[in-house]
């Protein structure tokens, strides 16, 4: 415990101690995103205590839990049909009818990612992982909204989580690398390339475009191991 | 016998160690301990950490039928040769469905393909705690494993390839062709090896020999030496015959030295060909040695007619003796001068010549778009000719470059950059690793200013000169 950080732990302290602040929805996404700085950080103590200061949040209640549930099933037929706008109706009706319904929260902030409201789908994203701040999707949905406004930092620290997170890390860590070798939008595909740096994985040695200036010069040297020319070289 | 008790102990130990490392530590940790079993010859450790890893908790399956459609679409790539999109292909297919071993299992053949070890490994291991009994990815991590140097990994992931495949008959000929022909010693070891283990009393490939196409010097590494000084592998790293005995006769004068031959005759009317067969003698390879293997080349240029050879610096970084060859000629080497920026390297070879390359010192916009050629040894191919156009002149962190488009490779650096009229225009030292031919040459005034060389030596020598 000695190694846990401190101001981290002061932070929630202190936040902990006002109740009625604490439990609001502001001081959940000031949580989340406490733990996007110290994902981007590569502090994991850190990421653990806001994770453990959102696990024990009350749950807000539900005014008709059947209900939300049957808007959300609307909203993910809708979604299917590829009517967004339906599907952002239905959504918004279940996170109302049950704000603790996560699928519904967690789905809002995507259909508000696909039509381009920033805002909202990061507020949706942020409840949804006040709710349930394992989720990796989430996580991933938020990472590209941020990734989609430039913002490389918080995008990091998203990834970071969604990698953290994942069922399946073999699998997110190429997820990443997809993201980070093939990703057109420079902001997330540096935010990717940034998460496999943080996290130490392994990744090709590449700068897309835009190049800095002089970037990554290759010396031209044979390294131990030269290559075999391929068969149809001439 | 002595395994016995040990092993439970240590799965005893690991399960707890285990609890908060992560899953792919977890799953490294017992492939490295089958592959250690191995190599002792401990089929009953084999066995135990192999159940460790069949009993962990399974993989999440995912939409396995759109999977098998990238799947199939990497391997058409694949048996193209197409090891990008391939590797596009395979990896879509894996994040669609990841608990497939066969693909997790073909895009770590593709990353290893691509040469990207790292990743490929960390897929290998994946692939084996789905499915430990996979024996190609055993092979394929016994591959990678020979690739990086690791011949005793790479031994002991091929003993494990043999001991799960289906048909052991056809694995031990794939082990024996890997053991006589893979281009690189700690995989042709690491298969012998393995051979030996499995099969005892197996006849075994003659001594590899390098594939023609491939005339480089080959690395050997710390971790196999004990290895090479009991099989018949254990002669030094394959060099070209010449160097060997430059290398070897290093206290001694060269014979082939004080006679260097003439330049092939020019007559074509052909600039390139001109080029090519006036620059190619006084066009040299250099291989570096550390800890007396071989471990680096590239290439230089013959700058004066007392045998004064240019180079990189980077080529001779960690070097502690040098043989150089220009032409047929070959000498050991002696760092005169060398430094980072610019990066360069004067040596002194008993190279006498009758003709030397001269440095142009022209730097101005007018040399952008004249026709440049390249010789040198990429990969070890001596005496590669490559032709382009000075596309630009740049200043990288205070050190003049020229730009060129003429493709170089690793095993370039250090080569000559020529104009048209013969005159060497720039040093080959680097390119961006993106984009298309964007390749750096230190341009031949930088090396004068540096204080690198005097021009007045680079001239032919006299007829009445020095002998």
């Amino acid at each position: 415990m000695t190694h846990l950080r401190k101001p981290a732990w002061l932070l929630a302290m202190w936040l902990a101690a006002i109740p009625a602040f604490a439990q609001n929805l502001e001081s959940n996404r000031f949580y989340v995103q406490q733990m996007i700085e110290r994902a981007a950080a590569n502090d994991e103590h850190g990421v653990v205590a806001m994770q453990r200061m959102l696990e024990q949040n009350p749950r807000p209640a539900a005014a008709d839990p059947a209900a939300a549930n049957a808007m959300l099933q609307a909203g993910l037929a809708a979604l299917r049909q590829d009517d967004s706008n339906a599907a952002l109706t239905a959504f918004q009706q279940a996170v109302q009818m049950d704000p603790g319904n996560i699928e519904a929260a967690n789905h809002l902030g995507l259909v508000y990612r696909k039509l381009g409201q920033w805002t909202e789908a990061e507020r949706a994203l942020q409840q949804a992982l006040s709710l349930e701040p394992t989720r990796a999707v989430a996580w991933f949905q938020l990472a590209q909204v941020y990734g989609l406004q430039n913002d490389v930092q918080r995008a990091t620290g998203a990834l970071a989580n969604t990698y953290r997170y994942a069922q399946n890390p073999m699998r997110a860590e190429e997820i990443l690398r997809n993201i980070a070798e093939n990703e057109a939008a420079d902001t997330l595909r540096n935010a990717a390339l940034a998460t496999l740096r943080l996290q130490q994985l392994p990744v090709a040695d590449l700068i897309m475009p835009p190049l800095a200036p002089n970037s990554d010069m290759m010396p031209m040297t044979t390294p131990a191991n030269p290559l075999r020319p391929p068969r149809s070289a001439p | 016998m002595k395994a016995r008790w040990v092993v439970p102990a240590l799965l005893a130990l690991v399960s707890m160690a285990a609890t908060g490392a992560g899953q792919y530590e977890k799953f490294d940790y017992y492939v490295q301990q089958m592959i250690a079993a191995a190599v002792a010859k401990d089929p009953a450790s084999v066995q135990t950490f192999r159940e460790q890893l069949d009993n962990l908790p399974r993989q999440e399956p995912g939409d396995a039928a759109q999977a098998q459609s990238f799947r199939q679409r990497g391997l058409d790539q694949l048996a193209g040769n197409n090891f990008k999109e391939a590797l596009a292909a395979f990896r879509q297919a894996f994040i669609t469905d990841p608990a497939n071993a066969d693909i997790a299992g073909q895009l770590s053949l593709t990353y290893l393909r691509l040469r990207r070890f790292k990743e490929a490994e960390r897929l290998a291991v994946y692939t084996l705690a789905l499915a430990p009994g996979q024996s190609a990815a055993w092979l394929t991590l016994g591959q990678i494993y020979g690739q990086t140097g690791d011949a005793r990994r790479a031994a002991g992931a091929f003993a494990n390839a043999y001991r799960f495949a289906q048909d052991p008959a056809q694995l031990a000929e794939q082990l024996r062709q890997l053991g006589a022909t893979d281009t690189v010693d700690t995989v042709r070891i690491g298969a012998l090896q393995a051979l030996q283990a499995v099969q005892p009393g197996s006849v075994l490939p003659d001594p590899p020999t390098l594939a023609p196409t491939h005339p480089a010097a080959h690395p050997g590494t710390g971790s196999t030496a004990p290895a090479m000084a009991t099989t018949p592998l254990s002669a030094n790293p394959p060099l070209p015959d010449a160097l060997k005995r430059g290398l070897t006769t290093s206290s001694q004068p060269l014979a082939a030295n004080s006679a260097p031959k003439p330049s092939p005759p020019v007559s074509s009317d052909n600039p390139g060909q001109r080029i090519y067969r006036r620059s190619l003698p006084l066009t040299c390879l250099i291989v570096t040695f550390r800890n007396g293997k071989s471990d680096n080349l590239g290439s230089g240029l013959l700058v004066s007619v007392d045998g004064l050879v240019l180079t990189n610096d980077h080529v001779i970084e960690k070097a502690d003796n040098l043989a150089v060859k220009c032409g047929d000629r070959e000498s050991v080497a002696k760092v005169i001068r060398r430094g980072k920026a610019p990066d360069l390297a004067l040596l002194s070879t008993t190279l006498n010549s009758a003709d030397s390359l001269t440095l142009n010192q022209t730097y101005n916009q007018d040399l952008v778009g004249r026709d440049v050629f390249v010789l040198g040894n990429p990969y070890g191919l001596e005496g590669t000719f490559s032709t382009g156009v000075i596309s630009g002149l740049r200043a990288i962190d205070g050190v003049r470059y020229i730009q060129i488009s003429a493709p170089i490779s690793p095993g370039n650096s250090g080569g000559p950059v020529i104009l048209s009229d013969g005159t060497v225009i720039g040093i080959a030292t680097m390119g961006l690793k993106v984009g298309q031919n964007l390749n750096f040459a230190i341009a031949a005034t930088e090396v004068i200013a540096a204080g690198f060389f005097d021009p007045g030596r680079t001239k032919n020598l006299p007829s009445k000169g020095k002998p």
